[in-house]
This record gives structure tokens, C-alpha cells and sequence, in this order.
């Protein structure tokens, strides 16, 4: 039972996956708008903090359900 | 590591500190407690802060308050827009309360946002206030006319969105803050001594704040897509 239990949490963090695709993709396309427009560096920074804080909330539900999977399954 | 895990299990509890003894007994729990401690704490701040204000020849103290009180005010209404600026004073509220409660961590309490119960409600007032904005600005019939647009087949998911809108203000938020504490709880059974403190820079100051940030940020981004025509 406990290995399932184990196996489960592990799946529920797959979220990550996406999180982490996307941070890196944001970042990449942020690093080459700072590349074309060095002046607009502030806003692409502010911009692409929020955007990061936004998308990672999709790994942070993974890792909630995970938790909570461990937590309430024993 | 069981007994890793028993001690977070421990930590994640709430605990009732006390009851009132009427109805049967209301339950206090710790989070509450904590959040009165937070009340006390900004409202003893600003009173000792403005006291003495003059409108000629101020003081340092009266300059510094009103730059830092002209800043976060200016950063909340450009996030709502010219016709939201009105909502300014309770998400600038609301941005103070979550910012100390998510680093309040650092001084030994137990951080409220830990509480799904507080994130909840803080998600509920953001909703119902959200709700509340596009019926003034638009009256009954334009709120709920709101909903069949763009068009009518976007209904069910509009109606949706009343739901998942707060349920992702209020998971975003608790989740954020469980995770940095269980993972500082890792981190300190791993070595207790310099790396908590260099990481917790980082999950209790940074993240702390930047989850108040986007807090009130999507409040405000919900209300000004409410009352704009």
C-alpha cells in the first residue's frame, strides 16, 4: 500500500513538468527581448517575474496534491 | 525520516489555542491568534508613525511615511486602472496583511497563510469584492449580462469561473507558502546551521512577498476586467 501511495505522489508532481517548460520558455523569449531592447529592461523584468510567479502555481498544485496524497492516504 | 515526517505532520496542524466559552464553544484557532498579533503590530506601527502629522516645515519621519505610503498606493492603482482606483486602499490592505503574514515565519510564529481557512476567506473577500465592483459599476442587469459575453455559449464557463477564480487565489497561495516551509523544514534537518538562513532569504522574503504581489495583482486584473465596459 505504501509503495502506491509513494508511486501516486510522484506522479502528482509530473506538474512540475509543465512549470518547468514553461518558466524556461518565458525566460529564454525574456532574455531576447532584453537582447533587442536593453532599455526596456525593468518592465521585461517585472514582466517576467509575475509571469513566472503565475506559472508556477501549476507545479506548486502538484506538489499540494503530493503532500496531501502522503498526508491523508496512510 | 518517519520521524521527519511526523514532526512537519505536527507543524501543519492547527491548533486551537483557546475557546470562547458561548455557543456551545468557538474554537481559536492559532492562525487567528497570530493574525491579531499582525493587526496589532501594522495598527500600533502606523499610529506611532502618522502621530504628529502638519501640513508645513514636516519631518523627516512625515516625509519618509508619505513617500513609502504614495509608492505602494500608486502600485496598486496602476495595476486597477483610472475607474478601479477606488478598490486601492483595501488590496493595499490586503497586500500589507499577506506580505508580514507570509515573513512573519522568520521571527518564530506560525505563518497564517499556512492556514488553508485563512487563504480561503482572503479569497472569498477578494471574489465577493471582485463581484461587488462590476454590480456598481454596471448595476444588476449589466452584471449579469457580464456573463453571457463574448458570447452565449461561454455561460457555463463564465458561471465556472466564479469558482475556480478563488479556488486558484486561495491554492496558489497556501500551497506557496506550505511548500517553502516544508522545504525549510528539510533544509534544516539536513544542516541546521548557515544554509536555513541563506534559503530563507529567498522562500520566506522573496517568495513571501511576490505571492502577496500576485495576490493582489490578479485581484486587481479580476476587477478591472469587471467594471470595464
Amino acid at each position: 500500500m505504501s509503495s502506491l501511495i509513494a508511486i501516486g505522489a510522484g506522479i502528482a508532481v509530473f506538474g512540475a513538468l509543465g512549470a518547468g517548460i514553461g518558466i524556461g520558455i518565458a525566460t529564454g523569449k525574456a532574455v531576447e527581448a532584453v537582447a533587442r531592447q536593453p532599455e526596456a529592461d525593468g518592465k521585461i523584468m517585472k514582466n517576467l517575474i509575475l509571469g513566472c510567479a503565475l506559472a508556477e502555481a501549476t507545479a506548486i498544485y502538484g506538489f499540494v496534491i503530493a503532500i496531501m496524497i502522503i498526508m491523508f492516504l496512510k | 525520516m518517519e520521524a521527519v515526517a511526523e514532526h512537519i505532520q505536527e507543524e501543519l496542524n492547527v491548533q486551537t489555542v483557546f475557546t470562547i466559552p458561548i455557543f456551545g464553544g468557538i474554537g481559536v484557532a492559532e492562525s487567528v491568534v497570530v493574525t491579531w498579533i499582525i493587526m496589532g503590530v501594522l495598527i500600533l506601527v502606523s499610529i506611532l508613525l502618522t502621530r504628529g502629522f502638519k501640513t508645513r516645515n514636516i519631518s523627516k519621519r512625515q516625509a519618509a511615511v508619505e513617500l513609502c505610503v504614495t509608492k505602494l498606493l500608486g502600485l496598486v492603482e496602476s495595476m486597477l486602472g483610472e475607474e478601479g482606483a477606488q478598490y486601492a486602499g483595501y488590496l493595499t490592505t490586503v497586500l500589507l496583511y499577506i506580505g508580514v503574514a507570509n515573513i512573519i515565519g522568520i521571527f518564530g510564529f506560525k505563518s497564517p497563510t499556512k492556514d488553508l481557512n485563512v487563504t480561503l476567506a482572503l479569497a472569498l473577500m477578494s471574489i465577493v469584492l471582485v463581484q461587488a465592483a462590476a454590480i456598481r459599476a454596471k448595476g444588476v442587469k449589466g452584471w449579469l449580462k457580464g456573463f453571457t459575453q463574448p458570447i452565449a455559449v461561454v455561460t457555463p464557463f463564465n458561471i465556472l469561473d466564479l469558482i475556480t477564480r478563488p479556488l486558484s487565489l486561495c491554492m496558489r497561495l497556501f500551497g506557496n507558502v506550505l511548500g517553502a516551509f516544508v522545504i525549510m523544514k528539510l533544509i534544516e534537518q539536513v544542516l541546521p546551521v548557515v544554509l536555513p538562513a541563506v534559503f530563507s532569504l529567498y522562500f520566506d522574503l522573496f517568495d513571501g512577498l511576490l505571492q502577496a504581489y500576485v495576490f493582489v495583482f490578479l485581484t486587481s486584473l479580476y476587477i478591472k476586467e469587471a467594471i470595464e465596459e
